[in-house]
């Protein structure tokens, strides 16, 4: 059942997928500029350029260029970088490891926060607690990231030098080394991250707090630590669930601003770096590669609805 | 405890001020050597890693088919040309050991100094540079010009070529010496592999200190020590000849896009050098005592009328605009510090002394609105909205056409401002319908035959066409002489002084800045690592 669903959706993507090659290919066609001359500066010929443009093959028309490059997808072959001339699977391959160890560390660290933040709000919900946490939550989703990000860089990489200021290492380097240089980052990322995602998983709890089957729960006796963990924690974890899956996709195109203050060589830069180039096979396969991430992360937060819920079938 | 914090806060709140401001800009100026060159009594170390923060990320390393500054601060670590500035701006033989001119003045002999070693352990011979110059003829924009007075290039022995030219073409030599689109020198069997496409990484062996190591796109370029270095013996040439010492074992170059992380990495140790930062940043850089800065020339700042179209084919609005313009004003606003500036009208820079004349520049600072608007008067020009079109990716470019604005409605233009972003600017530069001023910079130039804004008819020198500048430019080819040449410049300025083919605007002067663990390095233009170490 699961597996014919699956591969349904799969199925589905493909049109998703041809609508956004469309609308990618269309945005960067129809952008001002051209790499020719981009690459052959400002006192270019225009017989230099003309024959550039030739080489790169932008002389063709739109379409022709269009279906060439379709036809390239279908067999895996996303094209050349104008500049390196490297295939923009391998340059794309390149940069995923620092984004997606980006991604990795800030959303365990929003999580181990996240979570038993808002479960112990919840639980001392008539204290002070909650409207602290309320506004605290308000402030950490609202700050700047840039901002917050030359804060934290003055004060722990430059005043008190714990961590370091820019760079990337790889975790086949050392873990220790590829986590020193993730935590700074992660934990700006996280800060936003965790203001969304504890006042979500807080607001659910709250409302099942007071429902029949939660009453019932207590009136047989049970501890309020195991009214909340298993009635009305496991209920909440839906749509928290929901904005978690968000959150991994909208990070893979939201570190680029984080990516950009640490100099870490991710695909957000890949993708900035491209566009002021207008290197469009760069532009339009990271473009393409984010929508698939998005699309399977999507599924797999619906796949995961299943195990989490067992009265959700999919048939 | 309380008193750190408020420090913290009371950077923070400066860097705000500061990151207001905007980067992307370049520049600086008066004391053009580094201050720290006086200071190196130390002794010279040899080993370690020079991490350099480097802004942009090079199109290619292959220096013969770009004029780009990125791929030239890179590459000449590991390519070398047959002659080579000296650190005044002259030419000096570099892989060759000298030349000879025949009496009519066309024929080159040029002799190449015995067992220079390629990084492929190779030592260079005549058909290695006869290769390399057949290729600089097709790929490079200087090789270009040089081709169309070249007849044949062959090898007489081991080392010796001949040049044959078809006329009298002095600037020959200086063509082969320009640091920009160079004559570099490859092993033949890659020049001719390579032909009219940019060398692949495979291909980038040179004969310089350093060896190119390993690339990766978007984040660094590695070269080390060429321990087989053939270096030459002169100690006082400077500049990209005489005696190269490579102390370091590794030249990291990592792109670093902000100016902030470059100064914040610097005075952590990540870095060891990092290049333009803006000068608003200045008064942070010097403050501290573990950060040097190092300022060397970098062009000027034009704007360039389009002289294919009404209202600036017409010279007296030209004139106009140039009486409208109160340059101090516009340096002032654009670059703040005053020794990142210097009001000169000349095409060179004072520093280049060879090809520095200050004569001719006589209607550079003529601000005087009275005249602009009595000249825009008896002028054709008809109360249009003049576009004055520029790139926003660079800070300075988008003040200078502000303050332009203002000033020049104050005498009757009227002025519509259209910023684009660099590749957009790029492309729509190409056609007169989309701007009637550009405002732009030039980086320094080597020969008169480089000055971008000057070649004829293109977008770049704004459609200019000019039988004067024509034969100066020729007469150039001609002059024998030290003495010749600066009457000739002094003509060139004249020239631009008299038919306005674009505005200059001001010098520029640009800053980077290295750790003081650096105690020597010679400033020039660009960054060079050779002849410089770390103390520690």
């Amino acid at each position: 059942m699961l597996l014919q669903y699956t591969i349904r959706r799969l199925v589905s993507i493909i049109p998703v997928l041809l609508v956004v090659c469309v609308i990618v290919f269309l945005i960067v066609h129809l952008t001002p500029g051209n790499p020719a001359y981009l690459i052959l500066g400002e006192d270019s010929s225009p017989e230099a350029v003309a024959q550039l443009e030739a080489q790169l093959g932008l002389d063709k028309p739109m379409a022709e260029q269009f279906v060439d490059w379709l036809k390239n997808i279908v067999t895996g072959d996303l094209g050349e970088s104008v500049y390196s001339s490297e295939p923009v699977t391998d340059v794309i391959f390149a940069r995923v490891g620092p984004t997606f160890s980006l991604m990795l560390t800030s959303i365990v660290l929003t999580l181990i926060i996240a979570i038993p933040t808002a479960i112990f709000v919840v639980w001392r919900r008539h204290t002070v607690l909650d409207p602290l946490f309320t506004s605290a939550s308000l402030v950490g989703a609202s700050i700047p990231e840039f901002w917050f990000a030359m804060l934290l860089v003055l004060g722990f990489g430059v005043a008190v030098p714990i961590f370091p200021v820019a760079g990337y290492v790889p975790i086949s380097a050392g873990v220790g080394g590829w986590l020193h240089h993730l935590l700074l980052p992660s934990i700006i990322l996280a800060t936003v991250e965790v203001g969304l995602i504890a006042r979500m998983l807080r607001d659910s709890m709250l409302e099942s707090v007071n429902q029949d089957y939660t009453k019932t729960a207590r009136a047989k006796g049970l501890k309020e630590s195991t009214v909340l963990m298993k009635h009305v924690f496991s209920n909440a974890l839906i749509p928290t669930t929901t904005v978690v899956g968000l959150t991994i996709a909208g990070l893979l195109g939201g570190t680029v601003i984080i990516e950009t203050i640490f100099t870490i060589p991710g695909v957000g830069q890949l993708l900035i770096d491209s566009i002021h180039r207008r290197d469009y096979p760069v532009i339009q396969g990271v473009v393409l590669f984010i929508a698939v991430v998005y699309v399977l992360v999507n599924l797999l937060i619906d796949l995961l609805y299943a195990l989490l819920d067992p009265r959700i079938r999919y048939d | 405890m309380k008193r750190s914090y408020l420090l913290v806060i009371a950077l923070l709140f400066a860097i705000l001020l500061v990151g207001c401001e905007g980067s992307g800009d370049s520049n600086a100026s008066g004391d053009k050597k580094s201050d720290s060159k006086n200071q190196a009594s130390e002794e010279p170390v040899k080993g370690g890693t020079v991490k350099v923060a480097f802004g942009a990320d090079p199109d290619t390393l292959d220096w013969m088919s770009t004029g780009a500054s990125p791929t030239r601060d890179v590459s000449w670590h590991i390519f070398e040309t047959l002659f080579a500035l000296d650190q005044d701006f002259q030419a000096k033989p570099m892989i060759a050991e000298g030349f000879e001119k025949s009496d009519d003045e066309k024929v080159y002999i040029i002799t190449l100094r015995k067992d220079v070693k390629f990084h492929d352990g190779s030592t260079v011979s005549a058909d290695d540079v006869v290769a390399s110059i057949n290729r600089w003829r097709t790929v490079s924009s200087v090789g270009t010009i040089a081709d169309e007075y070249i007849e044949s290039v062959k090898a007489l022995d081991e080392l010796t070529v001949e040049i044959k030219l078809n006329e009298v073409y002095n600037a020959f030599i200086s063509d082969m010496t320009a640091p920009k689109s160079a004559l570099m020198i490859i092993p033949k069997e890659i020049a001719e592999a390579a032909g009219e496409k940019p060398l692949t990484p495979k291909q980038y062996i040179g004969t310089g200190p350093y060896k190119f190591e390993s690339w990766e796109r978007g984040n660094q370029i590695v070269l080390t020590r060429f321990d087989d270095y053939s270096a030459r013996e002169e100690e006082d040439w400077g500049g990209l000849t005489g005696k190269k010492v490579a102390y370091f074992d590794e030249i990291k170059f990592l792109i670093v896009k902000d100016p902030q992380v470059m100064i914040n990495g610097l005075k952590t140790g990540i870095y060891d050098y990092a290049e333009t930062i803006p000068p608003d940043l200045y008064q942070v850089v010097e403050s501290d005592p573990n950060i040097d800065p190092v300022t060397y020339i970098n062009g000027y700042t034009v704007t360039t009328p389009d002289k294919s179209e009404p209202p600036f084919d017409d010279l007296k609005v030209r004139q106009a605009l140039n009486h409208a313009l109160n340059k101090e004003v516009i340096a002032e606003s654009a670059y703040g510090n005053k020794d990142f500036y210097s009001m000169d009208g000349a095409l060179f820079d004072p520093e280049q002394t060879e090809l520095y004349s200050k004569d001719g520049t006589d209607d550079y600072l003529s601000f005087d609105q009275e005249k602009a608007k009595q000249l825009l008067k008896e002028s054709g020009y008809d109360g249009k909205p003049i576009k004055i079109m520029y790139s926003n990716d660079t800070e300075t470019y988008k003040r200078i056409s502000q303050i332009m604005k203002q000033q020049m409605e104050a005498v009757g233009f009227k002025v519509e401002l259209v910023p684009y972003d660099w590749a957009t600017y790029l492309e729509k530069w190409q056609d007169p319908a989309n701007w009637d001023l550009v405002v732009v910079g030039w980086s320094t130039r080597f020969s008169p035959n480089e000055l971008g804004m000057l070649i004829e008819d293109t977008a770049s020198s704004g459609w200019y066409k000019s039988k004067q500048w024509e034969s100066q430019l020729y007469a150039w080819g001609l002059a024998a002489s030290s003495e010749e040449r600066k009457d000739i410049l002094t003509d060139m300025n004249q020239t631009v002084n008299d038919e306005l083919p674009f505005i200059k605007i001001a010098n520029e002067t640009k800053l980077d800045i290295k750790s003081a663990h650096i105690p020597a390095y010679d400033s020039w233009v660009g960054q060079r690592f050779w002849n410089t170490w770390k103390s520690e």
